[in-house]
């Protein structure tokens, strides 16, 4: 345990640029040298991911992608312990129907009798009801000693402690397909982008992000024409950066100031931009401007895109995201604070400042301003993005925190 | 002038007073206007000074005035070049052969299309020089040269005084009466009268804030910040993109305006547009002051048929961020453009009420008053 609590201490003081694969990797350490009972494995995998998971969160709160994937991982490990569990029920019944024909075969063999399935069925993570909160204790002592034969109780023994080491093995697989999810999702997404850009196109986009990069290189490589308007996205100016990206692969580029997006986007065929997070409602967090430029596209009818690898979608609904879901960042970005010292005095008979500077760093961009979500598993609309939380998150996990254990 | 058509580009570049090179990457959408390199232009204007015989030292001073940027604001070019036109009639004396009416307007017209070279007409500098050529035009012939001079010094004296700075006491009086205590106002980027509005309602005694909008390249609105501090009102400041951020805050939005087109679309400040439609989405009144001899019978339905260019380098370059300025030796580059608009076209919906010196109006009235009030020029 000392090893994990270091990687997680150097990793939240590093959380400002923390990514999601970053999460993922710190995630699978944790598992890997997590010692688990041999039984209620998959309970204390989850006990110690929410632990970590926890202080990630608290780290960052603004920072949704490491939540989604502290949430994405506890629903591997429920969904990983499911199928096992049920898999060991299948192998029972099988070894059920055969018990009359072959009673002597069952020394050596792997099935388990059906006591201990019982008791596996039980240390398996059930939806909390009365009956489990009542049956809080180990497990293991509950375990009735059958009239079995001594090899049968070395079966189990040894059926379990190969289960436990599965069950980690499997997780810590899953956590490395998700890892490579992540990292190829911008692959997968710029695949689709020959289905949307067609020849002699103007596209518009703000601020710079790799997904939309790569988007546009690959609608490139596939030889359609277009050109792109390119807003600077104040106070980072990211959208020089990207200007340069997209010149030096021989794409059209006019770089334009953020004031100038409305006199632009008549003349713009499709907004194409990248997010920060993608609520449960459809709506979206992006760098700061966003919502002017969704507006701006409404009243002009242009198609706003947006896309998002899927493990930005969180399970969570934004209430006053504005403000919750937001980032002030240093008034230094905006205003010299040598030019202006003078206005910074705190002058008026109440002893507040006269002068304040506000520097979001995100934006909430609501659903109905939204035309179409790209994610790696497709295109899809806003008022569907609340199933895809099924897919990918289980709803005893929207809150990380630990629940007390009773009787400690 | 149109400037994709190659003969009349060619026929004023013979005409012209200085150099002035095209700018080399020029975006497509704006080929039917001006855009120019903009790094040599003053200093090749200042060296020009002792070999221009016959321009007037003041309109020269102007001249330079616009190219340095010196001079900005619909107000404050305007009013600088009828000063320097009051000058060149008092200086006036009319060569022999030749009628005053005739030389003055040509005269005039030459100087004029100097300060075109320098920096395109603002829309109010335009009705100005309408006004005074059909001032010259109506004098009567029995006038002696000296009367006729004073008559033309007292027009403009007249026209300044009545149509830019009385007309600016009516405004700020009229939408002193639409702030009220607790008030959050917001304006974009830096206005005279929109100041003059919040400055006169402090000094009344009302309790407000303000909220300041500014944006690259020029950041104008940081000087108005400056003298609203200075002055004692409590301010915010941000920049554009975090407009949807403070909307929330914000009861009344004060804008001020180049001119107003007779379809009611309001020609201003690039980025005037992006801070009305906000407003509307959040069902913020949005109020535009503007002097009504800034109102104009042409119309427009967007921001790209006509606009002016400025400084591409503007935009290559941010002030104070060397990891962003390593695009600046780029400017070259063949499928990089800098596009740096200088205004833009705010649709009538988004504007609530314009606050003239003939009154709080609709958009919908701006025809009515430039067709009323604007024949024979009079000066009511």
């Amino acid at each position: 345990m000392p090893d994990t609590q270091a990687l997680v201490m150097t990793f939240l003081t590093s959380l400002k640029n923390a990514t999601a694969r970053q999460t993922a990797e710190l995630l699978r350490s944790v598992i890997s040298q997590q010692r688990v009972p041999y039984t209620n494995q998959a309970g204390a995998l989850i006990d110690a991911v929410k632990a970590v998971g926890e202080q990630l969160i608290a780290a960052n709160p603004v920072e949704l992608a490491v939540g989604n994937i502290v949430r994405r991982v506890l629903h591997i490990i429920r969904e990983e312990d499911l199928s096992l569990t049920t898999a060991a029920i299948g192998e029972l019944n099988l070894s059920a129907v055969s018990d009359d024909e072959n009673d002597d075969d069952r020394d050596g063999n792997t099935t388990l009798s059906a006591a201990a399935v019982a008791a596996a069925a039980r240390s398996t993570l059930r939806p909390p009801s009365l009956q489990t909160l009542l049956e809080d204790t180990p497990v293991s002592a509950a375990v009735p000693q059958t009239s079995s034969s001594g090899g049968d109780s070395e079966g189990k023994t040894a059926d379990k402690s190969s289960r436990s080491r599965k069950l980690k093995h499997d997780v810590i697989e899953a956590v490395n397909e998700l890892i490579q999810d992540i990292v190829t999702c911008h692959e997968q997404i710029a695949e689709q982008a020959v289905e949307h850009i067609h020849q002699n196109e103007v596209i518009l986009t703000l601020g710079s992000s790799r997904t939309v990069s790569e988007f546009l290189f690959a609608a490139k490589e596939k030889k359609r024409s277009f050109r792109v308007f390119v807003a600077e996205g104040a106070p980072r100016y990211q959208g020089h950066l990207l200007a340069k990206e997209l010149v030096a692969r021989g794409l059209q580029t006019t770089l334009i100031t953020d004031s100038a997006v409305f006199a632009m986007i008549s003349r713009v065929n499709m907004v194409i931009v990248g997010a920060h997070a993608v609520m449960a409602n459809g709506g979206v967090i992006a760098p700061v401007g966003m919502n002017l430029v969704a507006l701006a596209a409404q009243k002009h009818a242009v198609p706003f895109v947006v896309l998002a690898g899927s493990h930005k979608l969180c399970p969570l609904y934004p209430h006053n995201p504005e403000v919750l879901l937001n980032e002030l960042r240093s008034p230094s970005e905006l205003l010299d604070f040598g030019e202006f010292s003078d206005c910074m005095d705190f002058g008026s008979g109440s002893g507040s400042p006269l002068l304040h500077v506000v520097n979001p760093a995100f934006d909430y961009v609501p659903p109905k301003l939204v035309s179409l979500f790209i994610t790696d598993a497709g295109g899809h609309n806003p008022s569907y993005m609340y199933r895809l939380i099924a897919d990918y998150y289980s709803a005893d996990d929207l809150v990380v925190q630990r629940r007390a254990i009773a009787g400690n | 002038m149109q400037f994709d058509d190659q003969g009349r580009v060619n026929k004023s570049k013979k005409r012209a007073v200085f150099n002035q090179p095209e700018a080399k990457n020029r975006v497509e959408l704006f080929r039917h206007l001006p855009q120019y390199e903009h790094g040599s232009q003053l200093t090749d204007l200042e060296s020009k000074f002792l070999e221009l015989d016959s321009m007037h030292p003041a309109v020269y001073k102007v001249g330079v005035q616009y190219l340095a940027g010196d001079v900005t604001g619909g107000n404050a070019r305007c009013i600088a070049m009828l000063r320097a036109f009051q000058e060149v009639i008092n200086d006036y004396s009319t060569p022999p052969g030749k009628t005053l009416v005739r030389d003055l307007t040509a005269k005039i017209s030459s100087y004029v299309s100097f300060l075109i070279e320098c920096r395109p007409l603002s829309m109010s500098m335009g009705n100005a020089i309408r006004f005074q050529k059909s001032r010259i035009a109506k004098l009567p012939l029995t006038l002696s040269e000296t009367e006729a001079k004073a008559a033309l010094c007292n027009d403009i004296d007249r026209f300044i005084n009545e149509k830019i700075i009385l007309a600016d006491k009516v405004i700020v009086r009229h939408a002193a009466t639409k702030v009220r205590d607790g008030d959050v106002l917001l304006t974009y980027g830096s206005s005279c009268v929109v100041e003059m509005i919040l400055l006169y309602a402090h000094e009344l005694g009302k309790q407000f804030r303000v909220v300041v909008v500014d944006s690259r390249p020029k950041h104008e609105g940081q000087a108005l910040l400056r003298r609203l501090l200075a002055k004692g009102l409590s301010c915010t400041y941000t920049h554009i993109n975090a407009v949807s951020y403070i909307m929330h805050e914000v009861t009344r939005v004060f804008l001020g305006a180049s001119s107003v087109l007779s379809n009611g679309t309001t020609y201003s400040r690039v980025g005037t547009a992006c801070v009305a439609m906000v407003a509307h989405a959040f069902r913020v009144p949005v109020l535009i002051c503007c002097e009504a001899y800034k109102f104009h019978e042409r119309v427009q339905l967007d921001s790209i048929c006509s606009n002016e260019l400025g400084d591409s380098n503007d935009i290559a370059r941010v002030p104070g961020r060397p990891d962003v300025n390593s695009m600046d030796n780029r400017t070259n580059e063949k499928n990089l453009q800098f596009l740096n608009l200088m205004y833009d076209a705010t649709p009538s919906e988004y504007v609530s009420m314009i606050i003239t010196d003939y009154g709080m109006i609709p958009p919908t009235s701006v025809p009515v008053i430039v067709r009323e009030y604007r024949r024979e020029y009079l000066l009511i």
